[in-house]
């Protein structure tokens, strides 16, 4: 979506902050203070404060329809369904494995593979069928563009690196690694259909362009974050080194051995059966 | 039966996951003889403004970590103040270079509108890297789970 500069009311300024960025920023502090804060009740005063704040970026669209970036609300509010799907179903086939604790019965299984395909669907539908996320009739919404090839390269090439490394490191774990190798080729197939068979409302040469600059955004973050780890390691690494060494202090008497000789000496060994 | 491991190598896993686009690069050189939808320019425009968003919120989150790390050390002001500057020194690069013209300015009219654009972009991305990353360990850890209990004392028993 193009953000064109323009001459905005100050009030229309106060409302994008208010109802989209204020909310935006509600979702990470919700979170973080029901992590960390030792208070009673704060974990679900935090989780209910994340939750206002993604309700309030998903109906951003309505509430701030003057800011173009609220169609990352509008985006949000399309996939969070389809997303959570996904993510509980496969946290239902995990716990109704062999799991040691969190055990859950064996049929949520079948539950967790239903809500896991019908999650995938539900998303190939928004490229392929009518349910693509619109700001309006027939104008997609830019930021799908952006999520879609995102989301499927990068599980690819995730799942296909997760299969090599359980033959790498694990033991035994051929079959596991067949099982990613196979969630590796389904995400490929998702992308070579995208990149050759058109939507209603996404060409694949559409679809082709927004996928490369999905890889140039995905290397883009990677350097950007490695780089920022790499100044504040720098900075603390730094710090460190300008402090003054530790005092060090005399070494131990010959009656202090002694006794910590006894010591050892006392611990050293194991009774007969 | 013993299966034989694989050798453990970063070069081998990079290539695991680099696997998907180069094989897409290399159908299409196959099929079209080019690198058909590449537009050098746009993609680096892209990178770039990736690079600039992805450092300086990335700082801004280390920054906020240095609280914590100076809970334990006496709360001290120099690592706080060098990181800030780190911080404070990836937002002007980003306006400096949004504003040098067409270079990383997309389709946006100000570098207000650019930079703006940038950090919501961003979290439209990270949101898909972290689905991803939960789908990829989810289904490996469901993988896991899913075989036969192991039985790994096997010695013991005897």
């Amino acid at each position: 979506m193009n953000i064109r500069a323009c001459s905005k009311g100050m009030d229309e300024m106060l409302v994008a902050l208010f109802l989209f960025w204020i909310p935006v920023a509600m979702v990470p502090l919700g979170l973080w203070y029901s992590m960390s804060s030792p208070l009673k009740n704060a974990s679900s005063r935090g989780r209910l404060f994340a939750f206002t704040g993604v309700v309030l970026i998903c109906i951003s669209p309505w509430t701030v329809p003057s800011s173009p970036s609220t169609a990352a609300g509008h985006l949000l509010g399309a996939i969070i369904g389809p997303c959570m799907l996904i993510l509980l179903g496969i946290y239902l086939i995990s716990f109704s494995g062999n799991v040691p604790v969190g055990k859950l019965p064996r049929s949520d299984r079948k539950l967790g593979v239903l809500m896991t395909g019908f999650g995938f669907i539900w998303l190939a539908g928004m490229h392929w069928w009518i349910l693509t996320p619109q700001l309006s009739p027939n104008e997609v919404n830019h930021y799908w563009f952006v999520f879609w090839p995102t989301f499927i390269i990068l599980t690819s090439c995730l799942a296909s690196c997760s299969a090599v490394t359980l033959l790498m490191i694990g033991e035994q774990r051929k079959a596991e690694s067949n099982a990613m190798f196979i969630v590796s080729g389904l995400s490929f197939s998702i992308l070579i259909l995208g990149l050759n068979v058109d939507g209603p409302l996404i060409t694949a040469d559409e679809f082709r362009e927004h996928l490369w600059l999905a890889v140039a955004d995905l290397a883009g973050i990677t350097v950007g974050s490695l780089l920022s780890i790499f100044v504040f390691a720098l900075v603390i690494y730094s710090y460190e080194r300008s402090l003054p060494a530790p005092k060090s202090i005399s070494p131990p008497t010959e009656s202090e051995l002694k006794q910590v000789s006894t010591l050892i000496a006392s611990h050293l060994g194991g009774e007969d059966e | 039966m013993k299966e034989s491991n694989l050798t453990f190598t970063w070069r081998m896993m990079l290539l695991a996951f680099l696997l998907p686009p180069l094989l897409i690069l290399a159908i299409d050189i196959t099929f079209y003889g080019s690198f058909k939808g590449i537009d050098s320019n746009v993609s680096f425009t892209r990178f770039s403004n990736a690079t600039l968003t992805a450092y300086m919120l990335c700082s801004l989150f280390l920054l906020g970590n240095l609280f914590f790390y100076g809970e334990s050390r006496n709360r001290p002001l120099a690592p706080l103040v060098g990181m800030f500057f780190a911080t404070a020194l990836g937002v002007v690069a980003t306006v400096f270079f949004i504003g040098q013209g067409p270079m990383l300015l997309e389709d946006n009219g100000s570098v207000r509108a650019q930079a703006i654009y940038n950090v919501v972009h961003m979290f439209v991305s990270s949101g898909a890297i972290l689905v991803a990353m939960g789908v990829a360990l989810g289904v490996t850890f469901s993988a896991i789970t899913s075989q036969k209990q192991r039985n790994n004392f096997e010695l013991e028993e005897e």
